[in-house]
């Protein structure tokens, strides 16, 4: 990839984020407003005794706790996020092939000296690796409200919290935590990813109907063929988080050069090659 | 002049329908094209393959490449406009100026700018919130600045007004066109076209029915205003293509010599739409198969 390859990359990132703003910026920035505004609702409604007792549990609890374990804690506020990064992407994968040849401004792109591997290709970095640093920015913006919020609170009982460099220490490193988990979840749904823009990239309409109901479709002839239940349970095996939910960045590349997800990592790639080959010719 | 477009034996079928039956052709640099057929005739089959955007057989060299093999390299020389309105509908304007701007090695952006200062397009607006006219505009705009070897239109007017259109062609003439470049225009609205061209093909029922460069149309088509007494004599010498205005008779000859005909009465080199009409009863055309787009 050459200077000029790579500013074209670029621009196709930019692009999609450009197109995709309210699901992937849009969407968390929205969660970290309305979670704010439930903090700020709840606080007033409670009981005098049950804040400064919930404020004296949390001190007691990360009293000489390090920043490294206080993380994973933190960790779990990512949770709403996920879910909500989670349909946004179905949502952006579905379409992400099949707007533009709906409303004919493929005819556009197709114009301009951009590859179709290209064009494919900034789609899943979007998903992979684009998506999941806004998520962790909005985050942080949380974080950085809470952990105020919590001191503030602290001090005004009299309770003191771990110390703000700890709180804080312990922040960062839980947003690393939570992309690198976002990055492995997606590269562990990656067949799934590829089997979305597949039929995005194939279904003349409906996309999302033609990819569950092919994939009901196979489910259905490996039955009756062979009588096993092979598709399903692998899928099944997808679903476990342990393989992409990491608490220590050290784990990290232990998670991704595991043989399951190298081998999901292959099959996603062969179904996003053969959207790059549907997307060859607009018709 | 070194061939830009050479088209042997294209064939393309949709299903049954054959859309392109042996289509051969070839356009020469600097060249201004009109590719004019009915709707359905093959037209926009016939530039979808010379872009790379659909499968067919035959031999094509688009700039001296096969256009089904990486279309994006040949989308460094190629550029067009096809219909209006395929801007993507969400983007901004100053957005599609630095997308263009990062994907095309020979797009000139202040180019660009100066085209757009002179519309009322607003800079910070979407392509959503632009009239047809701006979109088509702003479109031309993109492509004016891409310095390309060959530029291809396909009904690229289609849908707006006159003044929109009578702008488009004469910006497209008097900014754009340089000599250098090849144009194609497909259409079907002749008369707007008909005095930029340089070359001309007809096409019908996925077959070149006519190719001819504009200079040779004048010996090759002879129209005759045919004098009251004279047209059982006109008939004879079998005119392709006989219309009566306002009680005038008025035949048209192919391969005929002026002088031969000049005695049936007024002689004049057929215009583009009235020679098309010609071509395409001759080619048996039939009116009910027409409908507009």
């Amino acid at each position: 990839m050459n200077n000029r390859d790579l500013r074209a990359f670029l621009i196709l990132l930019k692009r999609e984020m450009w197109e995709s703003k309210n699901l992937f910026i849009a969407a968390p920035v929205v969660l970290t407003i309305l979670l704010v505004v439930a903090i700020f609702w709840v606080i007033p409604q409670l009981p005098e005794g049950a804040l400064a007792e919930a404020i004296s549990q949390l001190g007691a609890a990360t009293e000489g706790v390090g920043a490294l374990n206080l993380a994973p804690f933190l960790m779990t506020v990512a949770t709403p996020y996920m879910v909500i990064l989670y349909i946004c992407t179905l949502i952006y994968l579905v379409n992400a092939l099949y707007q533009d040849r709906k409303d004919s401004s493929i005819l556009f792109w197709q114009s301009m000296p951009v590859s179709n591997l290209y064009t494919v290709l900034s789609k899943v970095v979007t998903v992979c690796f684009v998506a999941p640093l806004f998520v962790v920015a909005a985050i942080s913006v949380l974080f950085l409200f809470v952990i105020i919020t919590a001191t503030v609170l602290g001090l005004s009982y009299d309770v003191e919290l771990a110390s703000l460099g700890q709180l804080f220490l312990a922040s960062v490193y839980s947003l690393l935590l939570v992309y690198m988990t976002a990055v492995l979840a997606a590269l562990w749904l990656f067949p799934t990813a590829g089997w979305f823009l597949l039929f995005s990239a194939f279904a003349k309409n409906l996309p999302f109907l033609w990819a569950i109901g092919a994939f009901v479709l196979l489910l259905l002839l490996e039955d009756i063929i062979f009588g096993t239940q092979f598709l399903g349970n692998w899928l099944e095996s997808r679903t476990s988080n342990y393989n992409y939910i990491i608490f220590e960045a050290s784990d990290f590349f232990q998670r991704l050069f595991s043989y399951d997800m190298l081998f999901g990592i292959m099959l996603g790639a062969i179904l996003i090659t053969g959207a790059v080959y549907m997307r060859r010719f607009a018709e | 002049m070194s061939e830009i477009v050479g088209a042997n034996s294209l064939v393309k079928y949709y299903g049954n329908f054959k859309a392109l039956d042996d289509v051969n052709f070839s356009i020469n640099a600097g060249a201004i094209t009109g590719l004019i057929g009915p709707n359905g005739a093959g037209k926009t089959t016939t530039l979808k393959a010379l872009l790379g955007l659909c499968e067919f057989e035959g031999e094509l060299l688009v700039v001296g490449r096969d256009p089904r093999i990486d279309r994006h390299k040949l989308m460094e020389d190629v550029c067009f406009i096809a219909d209006v309105g395929i801007l993507p509908k969400w983007m901004k304007v100053s957005q599609t100026l630095n997308y263009v701007e990062a994907v095309h090695p020979k797009f000139d952006r202040k180019k660009a700018e100066k085209f757009l200062s002179g519309t009322q397009i607003p800079n910070d607006k979407k392509v959503k919130a632009l009239s047809k006219g701006m979109v088509a505009q702003l479109h031309l705009a993109l492509v004016m600045a891409i310095d390309v070897k060959l530029l291809v239109l396909d009904e690229p007017t289609l849908g707006l007004d006159i003044i929109y259109r009578k702008e488009f062609y004469d910006r497209l003439l008097n900014e754009y066109y340089d000599g250098d470049c090849t144009v194609i225009i497909s259409t079907h609205q002749v008369e707007e076209i008909e005095a930029l061209l340089t070359q001309l093909i007809f096409i019908n029922n996925g077959k070149i029915v006519l190719d001819t460069q504009m200079d040779n149309l004048s010996e090759q088509f002879v129209e005759v205003i045919v004098d009251g007494n004279k047209i059982e004599e006109a008939k004879q010498l079998s005119p392709i293509y006989s219309r009566e205005v306002i009680g005038k008779k008025i035949f048209i000859y192919e391969g005929q010599t002026r002088e031969k005909l000049a005695h049936l009465g007024e002689i004049h080199t057929p215009g583009v739409s009235d020679l098309f009409v010609a071509i395409m009863k001759q080619n048996g055309y039939k009116e009910e198969a027409s409908g507009d787009e």
